[in-house]
């Protein structure tokens, strides 16, 4: 008994030990608390230069007007044009990275033997850690030169290599289709009839598009197009690695289940395992965009920084100039004069990224949670 | 519902469009990374000629001057005839009269100067200012394009008024046929290897030097030394503060609206744009708190340390989750208070892992330029002393990338700078990035076994 109570501390100690863990506890969550800290004082130090801003000029201009001429006097801050083009390329980088992420990630999660994954997960690495300013310098000393003396002969290689293996598919499924619809006797000939008009159809509109692409001229490399690929590029790795994250989520039971019931593994991916992830693949996808939407080096490199709306609006080839590009283009100039208009609607920028970032980010962890609930 | 056949066919070309998008990615990393390595390389190892290393010698003191001067008089033996002719073709200019001299004058001081950029200057004329002007191309294949440039005259083609001017390349030896300088373009076209012997280098100057005169000479030791401060500046603010933070979050918080949003707070930090950060960092750091008056390593050390800082936490937590839970519970059925489980057998079980997710982020943090900008970068300066980072702006090489291919005065002329440059950066990441899979391999093979 004597020995058992030696083991044991006493009060005093015990109490004393509670309370260095107490401490030692509100240290810790003290240190933890600091990003949070981090989050609120960027929020109020971006928000502190940005109402300035707009106590001078207004909402009005700066959301509404096109003309975005900073250093005129009098000046005009209308930055929509600036907004569109962020948008603009934003939306090109969603377009080259979110099919082509989304099949990539069903290919690695359910497609790929394993040896074959441990390939490729590096490569998809590897593109996630080349520094911006790397695919910038891409962009403006390889891809723009390209662009602007070769554009549309390489515009129309990239449709042929697209296009011919979609429009094989595309009619071989029509045909099919077609002829089944036709009694037993004459399915045949029908189908392949109806192949037959379908491959000369697509093939016209092959050569059509073609001829088009290639008599184009590209005035400048540095475009909306160019900074959209390499936009595109730098978002796969996150839209890849979060929606396999996603894909794998759905687990086994269900992709047996279709498999027993007789779906082919393209069958299962789209009609069952997708579905199931598909919130996974929209926070994937929200990801990706805020990857590009927030990317400052390859848009300020390689788009040609020309606060104008292209015409028509989804003209690629016209040069176009984004929040990011805008920001750290004109700071140099702005610093000098802090406090005027001018300094303070680069914040006004910075703030609006923010709250878009911000709303992204609500957005996809809503997403989350409201799956792993629904899952739950 | 479709035929057998079809959805067959279906599946197949599923699998095939999912293949098409891996190798489509792979094929583009392959794209970006083929002339940033098969150019940058040409950085270290290029074929230098006898100007290259004059310029080494009077600027940096390296290489053998014995040698040097054996080879310089091999060289002015070479140059001598074209020397001559232009003195000769002066004297025969000076015996014509003022009207055929005329047409002649433009042209050979455009000649001149070509003669001057390939071979550096002309003896006997007075020297001038810039270090570039004391010195013809140091590199073989920018002595190539120089010699074109002397052979041939830039010109335009406007018979066509619908369209712009078309350029052509006109031969000089035209403009000067039947004078003293004729035979001086063959000459050039055929001697060039003598007045300049070319030879394999491997430069070790580009990483270990300064630049001079903007990049046309030297290497780029003050930038890879920026990057290097900024990285670790923002390590030592980053990792500490992320691995706290992750033990707290792993080992001790329980789910409550609190640690709701403490992480929801980490992953709205996570996604705040590279370029909200600068401005930040400038707002804050610079404006409101004063670490330094301008921009200074430390200033931009912090930035670069927030903003890897949700990484750090996130593959920090991820680490430690990853330790099993039995060595927690063994620990603790010993008598070991939490803190002593944490720090004496949870860490070095996670250390690897948590290692892995520092080296990755240390790539992210050297090559990350936005954040930078306005809180440390220059484009020009001196390596900085340990002192000196805490007050001093640097040159940084994410930033100097930028600004030599869009802001240098002759882009074109140090090409092999900007992509030397790119090589270092990306080559640096990757080691970075290589360093952690190997790590996480031999981390996932020790707990396999």
């Amino acid at each position: 008994m004597s020995e058992a109570r030696s083991l044991m501390l006493s009060k005093k100690a015990s109490r004393r030990r509670r309370l260095a863990s107490l401490a030692g506890q509100s240290l810790l969550f003290l240190v933890t608390s600091l990003s949070s800290v981090a989050v609120l004082f960027i929020f109020i130090f971006i928000a502190k230069d940005a109402i300035p801003f707009f106590e001078l000029r207004g909402f009005r201009e700066f959301f509404s007007s096109t003309q975005w001429y900073p250093s005129h006097r009098p000046p005009e801050f209308g930055a929509l044009a600036i907004f569109f083009g962020s948008a603009i390329v934003t939306l090109g980088a969603a377009l080259v990275a979110v099919p082509l992420g989304v099949l990539a990630a069903v290919c690695l999660s359910d497609v790929l033997p394993f040896n074959l994954r441990q390939i490729a997960k590096p490569v998809i690495e590897m593109l996630a850690a080349i520094p911006s300013v790397a695919y910038g310098f891409f962009a403006l000393v390889v891809l723009a030169p390209l662009l602007q003396t070769r554009g549309g002969g390489a515009l129309s290689l990239v449709l042929w290599a697209v296009g011919v293996p979609v429009s094989i598919l595309l009619v071989i499924v029509l045909g099919e289709m077609a002829g089944e619809r036709f009694p037993e006797k004459v399915r045949r000939p029908v189908t392949f009839l109806a192949m037959a008009l379908l491959g000369v159809a697509a093939l016209a509109g092959l050569l059509r598009a073609a001829s088009f692409l290639n008599d184009l001229k590209i005035a400048s490399g540095a475009n909306a197009l160019n900074a959209s690929l390499i936009l595109g590029i730098m978002a796969l790795p996150t839209v890849v690695s979060v929606s396999e994250d996603a894909l794998q989520a759905v687990g086994r039971d269900l992709r047996m289940a279709s498999y027993a019931l007789g779906a082919t593994r393209a069958e299962t991916l789209l009609r069952v395992i997708i579905p199931a992830a598909v919130s996974g693949i929209a926070a994937a996808v929200i990801l990706g965009i805020m990857r590009a939407i927030g990317e400052t080096m390859v848009v300020w490199m390689a788009s040609g920084n020309a606060a104008q709306i292209p015409q028509p609006w989804f003209n690629f080839l016209e040069p176009i100039r984004t929040l990011t590009a805008t920001i750290a283009g004109d700071m140099g100039e702005a610093d000098q004069v802090t406090g005027s208009a001018r300094y303070h609607v680069l914040f006004a920028m910075a703030l609006c990224l923010l709250v878009f970032s911000f709303l992204c980010n609500v957005a996809s962890e809503w997403i989350v949670a409201r799956t792993r609930r629904r899952m739950a | 519902m479709a035929g057998t056949s079809t959805r067959k066919l279906l599946d197949a070309s599923f699998t095939g469009f999912g293949i098409m998008s891996i190798v489509l990615m792979a094929a583009s990393l392959l794209v970006i990374l083929a002339p940033i390595f098969s150019k940058g390389i040409s950085a270290y190892v290029f074929r230098a000629t006898i100007e290259h290393r004059k310029a080494q010698l009077d600027l940096f003191e390296e290489g053998s001057e014995k040698r040097l001067h054996e080879e310089l008089g091999r060289v002015a033996a070479a140059r001598k005839p074209v020397y001559d002719m232009l003195s000769a073709f002066d004297a025969e200019l000076a015996s014509k009269p003022a009207a055929e001299r005329r047409p002649y004058t433009a042209e050979l001081k455009e000649l001149k100067a070509e003669l001057r950029a390939l071979l550096g200057p002309i003896p006997g004329e007075s020297k001038r200012m810039l270090i570039r002007d004391h010195y013809g191309q140091t590199r073989w294949d920018r002595a190539l394009v120089e010699q074109h440039r002397v052979l041939f005259a830039e010109q335009y083609d406007y018979s066509d008024p619908t369209k712009p001017g078309i350029k052509i390349w006109v031969p000089r030896a035209d403009r000067f046929k039947g004078t003293a300088l004729e035979p001086l373009f063959p000459y050039v076209r055929d001697h060039l290897g003598d007045m300049l012997l070319p030879r394999w280098t491997f430069y070790r100057g580009f990483l270990t030097q300064s630049s001079r005169d903007a990049h046309f000479f030297g290497g780029i030791w003050p930038e890879v030394l920026g990057t290097f401060y900024l990285t670790i500046g923002a390590m030592l603010f980053a990792v500490p503060i992320g691995v706290i933070s992750a033990i707290y979050l792993v080992e001790y918080a329980r789910e409550n609206a609190l640690i709701r949003l403490l992480r929801s707070c980490i992953s709205t930090l996570a996604g705040v744009p590279s370029i909200v950060f600068g401005l930040f960092g400038l707002a804050f750091f610079i404006n409101a708190a004063h670490v330094s008056n301008s921009k200074s390593v430390l200033a931009g050390s912090l930035t670069l340390g927030l903003l890897i800082l949700p990484t750090v936490i996130r593959s920090s937590e991820e680490a430690l989750r990853a330790v099993p839970a039995t060595y927690k519970q063994a620990a603790l059925s010993l008598g070991a208070s939490t803190w002593k489980s944490i720090t004496s057998v949870i860490l070095p079980a996670a250390l690897p892992g948590i290692l892995t997710g520092i080296v990755i982020s240390m790539g992210r943090a050297a090559g990350e330029t936005a954040p930078i900008i306005f809180t440390a970068a220059v484009s020009v300066g001196k390596p900085l002393s340990l002192l000196q980072t805490l007050t001093q702006p640097t040159p940084a090489l994410p930033w100097n990338i930028y600004n030599l291919c869009t802001e240098h005065e002759a882009v074109d002329e140090i090409r092999h700078v900007q992509y030397g440059m790119v090589f270092t950066l990306v080559v640096l990441v990757l080691i970075l990035n290589l360093s952690a899979i190997i790590l996480r391999a031999r981390l996932s093979k020790k707990l396999r076994t």
